[in-house]
Formats: structure tokens, C-alpha cells, sequence
């Protein structure tokens, strides 16, 4: 009952993580029309930004600053240098993620190349250990939860109540229909681009400072987690992706309390098709 | 448009997750088994290891030692003419992986002459093909799967992976632990300790409190760390390389109160790289204060070992992938015993004039148990001076002495070994062959 109920606290910094990484991903896709499967070697490369920063004798809060502005411009080139030219000469969606799948080895193996292959971990400490019912989780941790509500709640009023939410959301809609409405949807996606990066490098960040140690691999499995999270709430679904992300961050963690821990990915997943098995579209994906 | 994309998602993410599939860093030339290139040309070995993923450690190790002896051999005039230079092959730690870096390490290298690293994350997969090839190799497994298969081109110098399960309970037992959490990878190389280790546990009257297995892959293990907590061990037995170790170590330390358990590991622990994410995860000192691992007792002192330090510690700096402690090391099993290989297969081709591991290949039999009546010699170049003044030897080098068995099979015995603060390794004690031999099943 203690590792149960101690569980639960794990799974919702897990979820924390993968919500504002699901968040940022779900959105560029939504907007952008690419599945940047490149996003997971991204976070990892904002990770080691912000090592770089906080090895050189700083914080690694102002590493966490350096790594969000770093990763929305080299996603804002990413999509400029990249991506654009391919869907300007009709590349088929299936190509773009093979062109996005090289993208992601191309920057994995930079990262390695640059930082070495064995892991590393931020100069930082963890901060008191609270105890709140059952649940244990330290000082870190629980501003990594809070970041991500703060996160969520931004994201909320961004597409809520902000004109860019709403040129965001009629672009992700039908992208012809809003530029004859006069959205300048390239300028929106260009802001989609930084504003999504931003958040990929606060993920990658905050995965790290979660993770004990990491190396340039690190996030291979979790983008796939990022994955499940998104298409568990509907692609292209915001909203859907913080369900997502919650569902997904927990069962991984309170699996790993009953069965061999080895296999809490694949509990994770079987959830996954369940869900999907009865809303193909997603929990949220109907109301799209 | 989209649906078509969302179609593909599925099977490119596996590929992501599975990511950088087969990466190797071949860049030379091959061999035939047969062949040794010309008079002056190049000789190559092999460095077949984990260069990338959760055990890239032991690439670099291996290399490190790679370096040092090819280094002291070439000084030394090198072999029949040749100088002996490294390369690696970059195996992920994954069989899949490893296959097809293995064949392409073949195809396009010309110059071959020895496979040195091959751990127990691929050996399964690659020694055949290496056999296949008849190109010797000195493999860093301790799969109980070689134990009696015979591989005429497989050499060990390291011990069955359940005698190491029998000295990390040995280890327990002299420190008077009662109960003992297991926590080891879900790899090939460390699933193997599992279960000699749960028997020798029952052998020895400790309790096991739990049995986590750690997936490689993940970014945390916080409900693993919290079910060992609850199971109250006195102590951790693990070996799970990569992130998962330090990540595991920093969430029992942050679950306990601030407090580690102490914390039982294999000889893959002693490498610079571990310890440095170990060190960083928990603190150095908290670490060293509460770690030990078995290891193959390797000489501190005396002539072989002074040439051996000599050659590793000259190549510091210069060898890719090596981080941290260099002087590390000089403790690491395969820095040692790799060391200890490539010099007996160095001087095995001078005896039999040849660098065809077809013909050479034997006499690192002779030279490492030795006849009646040899000369011992400590290094490359004493071997090679007394080979050239016609006399037989025997080659002890830092490992120790060298009994091959049928199996091409030489093990050692453990030692206990702990880190200081700084990354040094301390040996601490010494686990004889009795006491192993009563935890056996």
C-alpha cells in the first residue's frame, strides 16, 4: 500500500514531465502540419545546454532560461532550414518523418559527439523531502509539478483568449481557410515553431533535473511515451495531450509497483490501446 | 493528409525508439583470418564493444588498454615487422546492433589480427561470426554459455558470471548482511547474475528482500527504489550500467532520508565513467563511503605491473571516450586483463612467426600456462627480447598468472574493491577460492 500510494506521487511528476513535452508537441503538430519525431533529440540537447550552463559554474535555472531560448530558435531553423524547404517541394507526410526521424539521429549523434556517451547529471540538489499522505516527493519535484500547471494554465489562455491562440487554432483547422481569412499562417507557424521549441527545451530540462543521470540516448524511450501521451489525447489536441500525459505518466509508475518494473512501459501501453480501442480518435480527439 | 501521417507514427517511433541503430567506427580495413598484410604494414585490433548506449563505458576502457599496449608493443619494435594499431567497433551494447558492425568490421578490414572486448551484451551474438572468421578474440564475458562450448578462436580471461554472483554474496556475507535487495539491469550482460546470485543467497542464509529489474531505457526508477526501501535491506547487489545505476542510487538516497544503502556491485563498476555518474548523482564521498565490487585481483606492484601502468598511463589523454579518473583504470577487469591478452597474442605471433590467428592463436596457449623449464617475463618487450634470444617463456602479466583450460578458459581470483572520494580504486580485501566455492550450488 506505501509503494501503491508513494506511486501515484511518482507517476505525477512523470506526468508533469511528459505534459509539458506532450503539450509542445502536440501543438507543433496541430499547427504545423510535421511530426517532428527530431523532438525528443531536441530535449536532450537542451538538457545538455543547459549542463553546459550550469557546468560552468551557474544555476541550472539559468541553464533551464538558456536551454528554452536555445531549443525555440534551433526549431524556428529546424523548420526554416529543414522541414519548409521539403514541404515547399511537396514531400509527402510519411517522407517528412523519415526526414524528421534523420533529424533526430543527426542531432542525437552531434549531442554525443560534442558531450560523450556516458551519462551526466546537473550540479543541484533535490531540496527538502515532503511527505504528504503517502505520497513523497521533494522540493524539486513539486516545482517541476507546479511548472507544469503554470505551463498548462498558459497554454490554456494562449489558445483561449489571446489572438495568436485563436490564429494558432484556425491554422491547425484548415490552414487554407485561414489565410484567406487574413491569418498570416507562416508567421504563425513560425511563432508555433519558437514557442513549441521553447517548451521542448523546458521538457528536456525538467526530464533532466527528474532523471538522476542522463546521456545523449536518454530520451529515446520517452518520446515515445510523449507519443503515447498525445495520441491517448487526441492529435493535435492540447488538452487531450495533458490528459494524455497524466494517464500515461501514472500508470507507468503505479504499474512498476505490481508488476516486474521492466515491463511499466508496456503497461503504459496497454492502457494506451485500450483507450484507443474504444475512442480511436483519442479521449479528447472527437471534439476536434 | 494527416491520417497518412499518424499511420506512420507508430513505425518510425518505434525506430526512434530503438534509435541510431548500428553504428560502427570502422574506418579500416580486413581480415581473412588467414591474413596479416605485408611486411610493415599496419596490424589491427579490434576494440568490439559498447561505445554508445547504457554500457558505453566499456568501450573506452577496453580502448584505453587497447592503447596503451599497441603503444608499448610498437616501442618495442612491434610484431614481425608490423606496428599493431586500434579501432573500434561501436556494438550499442545490442546483439542487433553488434551483428551487423561485427560483418562490417570484416568486410573492410584488410589488416586484422585480433578481436579484443566482445562483452556479454553481444558475445552471444558475435562470437560465432568472429569464430566464423577464425580470427582470435579475447572477449569480456562471463556467460556461462562459453563455459563448455568450444570456440577454437575464443579466449577468456575473466570468470564465469556466476562466480562473480558467488563473490558479490561472499562480499555480503564478510560485512555481516542479512538481508539483500537485488537491482540489476534488464540487459544480457547483468540478467545473468540473477539467478547463481539468488542461490547463493539462500546458501549463505541472507534474506533477499526484493528482486527490481531496471529497464535500461528508463529515466527514473522511483517506484523501484521506493519498493527497496520498504523491503529494508541492509544492502543493494546490482549492476545495472549506463544512467540506471546513478539514477537509481540518487532516488534511493533522496527516498531514504537523505541516507544511501550500501551498495554491492560487480567489477563493471569500477571504470572511470561509473563512477563519475555515480559521484555526480549521489556525491562523491556519500558514494564512496558506501560501495563496494568484487573484482579479479590484479597485481598493484612488481614488474608487470609497473609496465602495464607505464603503457595505460602515457596514453592518458589521448584516447577517445575516456573520462574521468584515468588511473581508474589500472583497476578496470577488462583494462587489465585485455592488456594481458593483446600482449599474449602479440608475443604468440612472434613465436610462431606468424600473424595468422590460425597459427599463432595456440602458442598464447603455451605462453600463457607456460612449460617446464620457461622464462617468466612480466612484459611485451621482455617477452619478445627472450623469444629473439631463442629462449621459452611464460607471460605473467598484471592480471596474474594464466591457466588455460580446454575451453581457452583462464580465471582468476576477487579481490574487494572500494573507491575513494577522489575516483581512486582501493583494494580493500581478498575473497578465496573456499569461499566461493561454498556458495555454489
Amino acid at each position: 500500500m506505501t509503494v501503491f500510494l508513494a506511486s501515484i506521487g511518482f507517476g505525477l511528476v512523470t506526468a508533469a514531465v511528459l505534459a509539458i513535452a506532450s503539450v509542445g508537441f502536440t501543438l507543433q503538430f496541430g499547427v504545423t502540419d510535421v511530426l517532428n519525431l527530431a523532438y525528443g533529440a531536441i530535449m536532450i540537447a537542451g538538457a545538455f545546454i543547459a549542463y553546459a550552463v550550469n557546468q560552468a559554474g551557474t544555476s541550472v535555472w539559468l541553464g533551464l532560461a538558456v536551454a528554452v531560448a536555445a531549443c525555440s530558435a534551433g526549431s524556428v531553423l529546424l523548420n526554416s532550414g529543414v522541414y519548409t524547404p521539403f514541404q515547399r517541394r511537396g514531400t509527402s507526410p510519411i517522407t517528412m518523418v523519415i526526414v524528421s526521424l534523420g533529424m533526430t539521429l543527426i542531432i542525437e549523434f552531434s549531442v554525443q559527439a560534442i558531450a560523450g556517451g556516458t551519462g551526466v547529471s546537473y550540479t543541484m540538489g533535490q531540496g527538502r523531502t515532503f511527505h504528504l499522505g503517502g505520497l513523497i516527493l521533494t522540493t524539486v519535484q513539486l516545482v517541476i509539478i507546479a511548472l507544469s500547471l503554470v505551463i498548462m494554465a498558459g497554454v490554456h489562455t494562449l489558445l483561449r483568449y489571446t489572438r495568436l491562440g485563436k490564429a494558432m487554432r484556425a491554422t491547425a483547422a484548415n490552414k487554407n481557410l485561414a489565410r484567406n481569412c487574413g491569418i498570416r499562417t507562416s508567421r504563425v507557424i513560425t511563432i508555433t515553431w519558437a514557442l513549441t521549441g521553447g517548451l521542448c527545451g523546458l521538457a528536456g530540462v525538467v526530464f533532466a533535473m527528474d532523471s538522476g543521470s542522463f546521456d545523449p540516448t536518454s530520451t529515446d524511450v520517452f518520446l515515445v511515451l510523449i507519443l503515447a501521451a498525445v495520441f491517448l489525447g487526441g492529435p493535435g489536441q492540447a488538452y487531450g495531450a495533458m490528459l494524455g500525459a497524466a494517464v500515461i505518466g501514472i500508470a507507468t509508475e503505479v504499474s512498476a509497483a505490481f508488476i516486474p518494473a521492466d515491463y511499466k512501459y508496456v503497461a503504459a501501453f496497454v492502457v494506451l490501446l485500450l483507450m484507443l480501442g474504444v475512442r480511436p480518435a483519442g479521449l479528447l480527439g472527437a471534439r476536434a | 493528409m494527416k491520417f497518412r501521417t499518424l499511420a506512420a507514427v507508430l513505425a518510425a517511433a518505434l525506430a526512434v525508439g530503438m534509435s541510431a541503430c548500428g553504428s560502427s567506427g570502422s574506418s579500416t580495413g580486413t581480415s581473412t583470418g588467414k591474413s596479416s598484410g605485408p611486411t610493415g604494414s599496419t596490424l589491427t585490433i579490434a576494440d568490439v564493444a559498447p561505445f554508445t548506449g547504457p554500457d558505453a563505458a566499456l568501450g573506452p576502457t577496453y580502448l584505453a588498454t587497447c592503447y596503451g599496449a599497441t603503444m608499448a608493443i610498437n616501442n618495442a619494435g612491434g610484431v614481425l615487422g608490423h606496428k599493431l594499431a586500434c579501432k573500434t567497433v561501436d556494438t550499442r551494447g545490442d546483439p542487433a546492433d553488434a551483428v551487423p558492425a561485427v560483418n562490417q568490421l570484416f568486410a573492410t578490414t584488410s589488416s586484422l589480427a585480433l578481436v579484443i572486448g566482445c562483452t556479454s551484451d553481444e558475445a552471444a551474438s558475435v562470437v560465432p561470426i568472429i569464430n566464423g572468421h577464425k580470427m582470435a578474440m579475447f572477449c569480456m564475458t562471463g556467460q556461462s554459455e562459453f563455459d563448455h562450448v568450444v570456440f577454437p578462436y575464443f579466449y577468456r580471461l575473466v570468470p564465469p558470471d556466476l562466480e562473480e554472483s558467488y563473490a558479490m554474496v561472499a562480499i555480503a556475507q564478510e560485512l555481516h548482511y542479512k538481508r539483500i535487495a537485488l537491482a540489476f539491469g534488464n540487459d544480457i550482460g547483468s540478467q545473468t547474475f540473477i539467478q547463481p546470485a539468488i542461490g547463493a543467497l539462500k546458501k549463505a542464509g541472507i534474506t533477499l528482500t526484493t528482486n527490481q529489474t531496471l529497464d535500461l531505457k528508463a529515466s527514473t526508477f522511483r517506484t523501484e527504489a521506493e519498493a527497496i526501501i520498504q523491503s529494508h535491506p541492509d544492502a543493494i547487489m546490482t549492476e545495472a550500467l549506463g544512467n540506471a545505476d546513478p539514477t537509481l542510487f540518487a532516488e534511493v538516497k533522496q527516498l531514504n532520508g537523505g541516507k544511501m544503502i550500501p551498495i554491492v556491485a560487480t567489477s563493471a563498476a569500477i571504470s572511470p565513467p561509473f563512477f563519475k555518474a555515480a559521484a555526480a548523482a549521489v556525491g562523491a564521498s556519500t558514494f564512496a563511503s558506501d560501495f563496494r565490487a568484487d573484482n579479479l585481483v590484479t597485481e598493484t606492484s612488481g614488474p608487470a605491473y609497473q609496465a602495464f601502468s607505464a603503457a595505460l598511463l602515457a596514453e592518458q589523454g589521448k584516447v577517445p571516450g575516456a573520462t574521468g579518473n584515468f588511473t581508474t583504470y589500472l583497476s578496470a577487469p577488462g583494462g587489465v586483463h585485455l592488456y594481458d591478452g593483446i600482449n599474449l597474442a602479440a608475443l604468440a605471433m612472434i613465436m610462431s612467426k606468424s600473424t595468422s590467428p590460425s597459427v599463432y592463436a595456440p602458442d598464447m596457449i603455451t605462453i600463457g600456462n607456460g612449460v617446464p623449464g620457461a622464462t617468466v617475463v612480466h612484459s611485451f618487450a621482455q617477452g619478445a627480447a627472450a623469444l629473439k634470444a631463442g629462449k621459452t617463456i611464460r607471460y605473467e602479466g598484471p592480471g596474474g598468472p594464466t591457466s588455460f583450460d580446454s575451453y581457452h578458459d583462464s580465471t582468476g581470483i576477487f579481490q574487494v574493491d572500494t573507491y575513494s572520494a577522489s575516483g581512486a580504486v582501493n583494494v580493500v580485501g581478498n575473497l578465496t577460492a573456499d569461499q566461493l566455492r561454498a556458495l555454489s550450488g
